[in-house]
């Protein structure tokens, strides 16, 4: 008789894995198959990674992106430190690498928090800018340019989200949101611009981009609607 | 007429008048799941029963549904694939998510357990399936099962009533409708941390525990029953005098009916409803002996096929008005789990649900030692329930509890034990629950 020695149930005679849990069947079981052992290590190693949760999937991927954005400033400030005597151009390397990684940070930590992530996120990136500005001489571009496309993008992003998360069917459809989304942000960013550049609000490149995108919105939606099973109507409206 | 494979993409059903109250009310501490455990001698043999699973799984089409939203209402719709079989990692009840078929099995060691949503069945209607199962597992384990033992062979044909809304067929409009009760008694202690639920499971001779209700002249059912609300009182006459002042003073206990035992259907939907036998502590303290008096009396009275025509009435009557059945789902989910609270949950303090003595072929029996009825997760109010099956000489009790107190299922306990009746423990195997 063989057991599976995770769940406890009895397997075929030569049974490799337990059908029910994935568990290979133990060494002292399965004496003829010493040539499966590699084949088992990795499955084992696996089936222990499947086993973490999402948080602690999270939490690994956290502590590798952390340990090559700080190798990475770590070695930048290094070389501007030895040849220049001074932190100068690596001052950018480390802003971007911290900015970077608080963002990571609010992902793995804040995943469920929706709201909270995106707002702490957007704070992070226009502490950045600002940053970014003061590095390259306050011309004040931010304030101007800077946060109020920043701003757009994280409604854009934020809203895309929101409506991937209650949409019933996940297929084409969303792609026709993203098309929308992109078209609209193009807008935005050559509204902001015309504003910036010209001191009034003038659309011009943005327009095609967007009659584009609603157009293949439209023919993606189209799609859509047609792959879809439809549901009898007798049935959704019973009463 | 059964229903055809090739019918199966068209296969749907409405909610069947108990299940309409539950996709409401349902979360994930709430999920309206209950689960049938049968604990065997000998672990389970895998192979075989993914068999017999497969085997039995087109006998029971109507089992094989997901969960859908309609503009009125919610209905039932086929869904393609096999009844899920995974490993039971202990987690007792979990809400079926969207889009899942409402009912799984899980497989651990020796034990079988099929867990089903209540928006698909009652208690009895889920045994059905997992009688077959066990039967035809033992013919997989080389048993010779008797031609004459009832039971859904996987061959035989499937029965259009065996999906029917049996409340439908015996609502009689004619019947007035019950009077709503008062408010019940509701434990007072603090809440586990969520995951809320946990089940403990005590073990006793059903011999033993039968002799003694016969002295007393009543049924296990009664007894159960009694000592429920013998404890439910010392709980409450515990409390401080402060605290005692605030509480009402109504011990009423929920208890399952099997209404094929009354009205008869092959129905494998819901088809119970509930009694609720009561004391009233405003008339002062009551004795075990005054208990098991009142309680007699009043599953006698209540178990009556006219008084429960009233409450099918109440409960159908309500669905079939038309101004309700026109309200949009969003607005009747809402409704529905107000009245829940409001008019269900509050007007009782506790549930218990016998399923009675299980019986198999003598070939599929010897092959286990005891079954587990785990009743649905009570809800913050109730707090407790206790879920009561027979098999052989085993009566096992499942206490469902939701709190940080054990003060319930240790006074039952300590009771039973003064009145002669032994009680094990189940002692769950740890690595079993780490998983």
């Amino acid at each position: 008789m063989i057991y599976c020695k995770n769940c406890g149930v009895e397997l075929e005679e030569n049974a490799n894995f337990c059908s029910l849990c994935g568990e290979p069947v133990s060494d002292e079981n399965n004496a003829g198959l010493d040539y499966l052992t590699t084949g088992k290590t990795s499955k084992t190693a696996l089936i222990d990674f499947q086993k973490l949760t999402h948080l602690q999937k999270r939490k690994i991927f956290w502590e590798i992106a952390g340990m090559i954005l700080f190798s990475g400033i770590l070695i930048t400030a290094t070389i501007n430190l030895v040849s220049d005597h001074s932190i100068t151009w690596s001052k950018y390397t480390i802003t971007i690498g911290l900015a970077l990684f608080m963002n990571i940070t609010l992902i793995v930590f804040l995943y469920k928090k929706l709201f909270l992530s995106f707002f702490l996120s957007f704070v992070i990136s226009a502490i950045l800018f600002f940053l970014l500005d003061i590095y390259t001489g306050n011309t004040g571009w931010v304030t101007k340019l800077g946060i109020p496309l920043l701003l757009t993008a994280y409604i854009i992003v934020l809203s895309f989200v929101l409506v991937e998360k209650k949409a019933k069917q996940k297929g084409l459809n969303l792609l026709a949101y993203a098309f929308l989304a992109l078209g609209f942000l193009c807008v935005c960013i050559d509204g902001t611009i015309s504003i910036y550049t010209k001191n009034f609000f003038n659309l011009g490149w943005s327009l095609t981009v967007m009659v584009s995108a609603i157009i293949i919105s439209a023919l993606l939606w189209y799609v859509n609607q047609r792959l879809k099973k439809v549901t009898d109507l007798k049935r959704f409206f019973h009463i | 007429m059964g229903i055809t494979s090739a019918d199966y993409e068209r296969f749907w059903f409405p909610l069947d008048n108990a299940a309409k109250i539950y996709p409401a009310i349902i979360s994930d501490e709430v999920p309206a799941v209950f689960r049938l455990t049968a604990v065997l001698k000998q672990p389970v043999k895998l192979k075989s029963f993914q068999k017999v699973v497969l085997l039995i799984e087109k006998r029971f089409p109507y089992y094989k549904v997901q969960l859908k939203e309609g503009f009125f209402w919610f209905y039932l719709e086929h869904l393609p694939g096999h009844i899920p079989i995974d490993v039971d990692k202990n987690i007792l009840c979990k809400r079926f998510s969207k889009g899942e078929m409402l009912l799984r099995i899980l497989v651990r060691e020796n034990r079988i357990s099929v867990e089903f949503s209540h928006i698909l069945t009652d208690g009895s209607g889920g045994f059905e399936l997992l009688k077959t199962i066990l039967i035809e597992y033992s013919k997989a384990c080389k048993a010779d099962i008797p031609v004459e033992f009832p039971y859904m062979k996987p061959d035989s044909t499937m029965l259009e009533e065996e999906y029917e809304d049996a409340y439908n067929r015996y609502f009689n409009k004619e019947i007035p409708p019950v009077i709503r009760r008062s408010k019940a008694f509701h434990l007072p202690f603090p809440l586990n941390p969520i995951p809320r639920f946990k089940q403990s499971t005590f073990i006793i001779s059903l011999k033993q525990i039968k002799q003694i209700a016969s002295i007393q002249q009543v049924n296990i059912t009664v007894y159960l029953i009694s000592v429920y609300l013998y404890v439910l009182q010392e709980i409450f006459e515990d409390l401080p005098p402060s605290n005692k002042y605030k509480k009402n003073k109504r011990l009423r206990i929920q208890v399952p009916v099997d209404l094929r035992n009354i009205f008869p259907t092959k129905t494998m939907r819901n088809f119970s409803l509930f009694v609720m036998p009561e004391i009233d502590l405003r008339l002062g303290h009551y004795t075990f002996d005054e208990i098991l008096k009142s309680v007699y009396h009043q599953m006698q009275l209540e178990t009556d096929e006219k008084l429960i025509n009233k409450i099918i009435a109440r409960n159908v009557g309500g669905e079939r008005k038309i101004y309700v059945r026109g309200i949009p789902l969003f607005l009747k989910s809402a409704l529905l789990r107000m009245e829940f609270y409001s008019l269900g949950t509050s007007q009782y303090s506790g549930v218990i649900s016998n399923m009675g003595k299980m019986k198999l072929p003598p070939e599929t029996e010897v092959l286990i030692d005891y079954f587990i009825a785990v009743l649905p997760p009570p809800n913050k109010m109730l707090k407790t329930n206790c879920g009561v099956i027979g098999f052989g000489d085993k009566l096992v009790l499942s206490f469902g509890n939701i709190t940080r107190s054990k003060e319930f299922e240790n006074k039952f306990k300590s009771f039973l034990e003064k009145q002669g009746i032994h009680m094990d423990t189940e002692i769950k195997n740890e690595k079993h629950d780490l998983l």
